[in-house]
């Protein structure tokens, strides 16, 4: 194995993140690496501090204490940086049926951070858009307003946003929670591409239907730390994260 | 600078004024309501009330002071509206209170004083009686806001957009949306001897919605607001001061007027413009 490969995109360690005005932290002394490449899937109960962990690597939320590096950058203080090369579907969005911008606009929008102030999309922004709309198989939607779309197709259009911004690694909470069957399965094909494609895949779900018929890196979290972290078989994973998320279970 | 079409000079002052003071609140009417901070936004627009007329009892320079007060609002509300935890509802209703009680304490001692007349354009604004300086400093005002906008166009949208999905794409959310309030407060600071601080707020807001009963393209609410909003100043402007009417609460009326107007011709028959 080349030493370059060995090189971890994220490298958490120890980390303690509290939301601000509360005191006791969510997360609680963290540590966690995840390659270029990587597919993970991230499990656990309500409230376990998974949206937490995944503002913590691109920054969003401040980590109080521990080292946190991704991409190579220090998360603490470079956290807008982090951000143009990390993509991340959030878990809940409402959009105003009537706000003003179009599919093609909010997927442009996910460039917008790795182009900087003063500049326009360029010829290469248009192309890294339309590949992304193509990619998620929203073409046909690509002028309508994004308010008026169903809940699954705007989750797409966020997943587009995200890969539009040609990220290395991407962050997904959730994102089937309102995908129908057929559309997880086709969802779930493209991370898979994304990841074979060398970006690394941190997915957050509770849909264990859909993963990729191979061995799978599990990550469980209980109370604001990882309890279980092991690669196993896609069709283990709902009995693991089931087993490892249990009151008194024994930890990994 | 209108000299050439408007011989006199106070009349010219006027109608400049107003129209450059309507089109900076216009446009940053249309980031305030869609961004969902008008709240934010009228507590702002208050404070620098209250500012200007602790400011005048001092005699400080108005400006500043409003600039100051209106300031320290922002920085004080500002990570409160980030967070979207906008349930600062009773804060808010306290400081525009409070701000309301300050700023009339001191314009009615300021009157019993026999300062009356500086005191009420305060509340009423004042187009009779301006500097040539004073206009040039609007017009530059307008630009200033103008330039703001297209240079920040980008990251602009995607705050009306969703604030937190433009923060994780990479933009650097808070400079733009810290210097977007440090413009408001300026513009805010600047207009108010011109509108007064009872009325300042019927420009930030009235111009956008007058203009969302009839579209939701940013572009066309970003380029239509300020022309709307010129129209009517300037046509306030114009007869208040040839009929000797007060021009800011006349200009104030018109506009309240064509937004109802608005609102029974609007296709779509909505009156409700804050929500994002
Ligand atoms: N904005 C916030 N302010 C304060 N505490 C928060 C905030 N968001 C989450 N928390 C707390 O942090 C803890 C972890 O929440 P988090 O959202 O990370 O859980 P999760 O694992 O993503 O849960 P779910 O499966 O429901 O999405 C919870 O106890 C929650 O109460
Ligand atoms: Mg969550």
């Amino acid at each position: 194995m080349q030493p370059e490969a060995k090189k971890p995109l994220i490298s958490l360690s120890g980390i303690y993140t509290a939301y601000e005005g509360d005191h006791a932290p969510v997360i609680r002394g963290l540590s966690l690496e995840i390659h270029k490449g990587e597919f993970i899937m991230v499990g656990g109960p309500n409230g376990a501090g998974k949206t937490t962990l995944l503002e913590s690597i691109n920054g969003l939320l401040k980590i109080t204490h521990g080292h946190a590096t991704v991409c190579g950058l220090d998360v603490r203080n470079k956290g807008h940086e982090v951000r143009k090369r990390v993509g991340y579907v959030i878990q809940n969005f409402t959009f105003d049926p009537l706000t003003p911008f179009s599919v093609k606009e909010v997927v442009m929008m996910g460039r917008y951070g790795k182009m900087g102030f003063f500049r326009r999309p360029s010829a290469e922004d248009q192309q890294a858009v339309e590949r992304a709309i193509g990619m998620m198989g929203i073409k046909e939607l690509e002028d309508r307003p994004i308010g008026i779309l169903s809940g699954g197709q705007q989750q797409k259009v966020l997943i587009a946003q995200n890969i539009a911004r040609d990220p290395e690694i991407m962050l997904l909470d959730e994102p089937f929670s309102n995908l129908d069957f057929l559309s997880r399965e086709f969802v779930m094909d493209i991370l898979e591409k994304l990841a074979e494609s060398g970006i690394a895949i941190v997915l957050v779900s509770h849909a264990f239907d859909d993963l990729p018929d191979r061995d799978i890196r599990l990550v469980v979290m209980k109370d604001g730390d990882i309890c279980f972290d092991r690669t196993c078989p896609s069709e283990h994973v709902e009995a693991t994260v089931r087993e490892a998320s249990t009151p008194g279970a024994i930890h990994a | 600078m209108l000299e050439f079409i408007i011989p006199n000079n106070i009349l010219c002052h006027a109608v400049e004024a107003m129209l450059f003071v309507s089109v900076a609140t216009a446009v940053l009417g249309v980031i305030i309501t869609r961004i969902g901070i008008s709240s934010v936004g009228f507590t702002m627009a208050h404070a620098a009330f209250a500012g200007a007329a602790i400011g005048m009892f001092l005699a400080l320079p108005v400006t500043i002071a409003a600039i100051a007060a209106s300031l320290a609002v922002a920085l004080l509300l500002g990570p409160l509206s980030e967070k979207a935890k906008l349930s600062v509802d009773a804060t808010l209703g306290v400081l525009f209170s409070l701000s309301m009680a300050v700023a009339i304490f001191f314009i009615s001692y300021m009157q019993t004083l026999g300062q009356g007349f500086h005191a009420s354009s305060l509340l009423y604004g004042d187009v009779i009686s301006l500097y040539r300086e004073e206009v040039y400093s609007l017009a530059l005002l307008a630009v200033i806001v103008i330039v703001f906008v297209i240079l920040f166009y980008k990251e602009i949208t995607a705050l009306i957009f969703h604030r937190k999905i433009a923060e994780s794409t990479g933009i650097r959310v808070k400079p733009v949306y810290y210097g977007m309030l440090f413009i408001i407060a300026v513009s805010i600071a600047l207009s108010l001897t011109i509108i007064g601080g009872l009325l300042l707020y019927v420009w930030l807001v009235t111009p956008a919605a007058i203009v969302y009963q009839f579209s939701y393209n940013l572009r066309h609410m970003f380029f239509l607001a300020p022309v709307v909003a010129g129209v009517i100043s300037v046509g306030g402007a114009f007869t208040g001061v040839t009929c000797s009417l007060p021009v800011a609460p006349l200009t104030a009326v018109v506009f309240g007027v064509v937004f109802l107007v608005a609102v029974l011709f609007s296709p779509k028959r909505r009156i409700s413009n804050s929500k994002n």
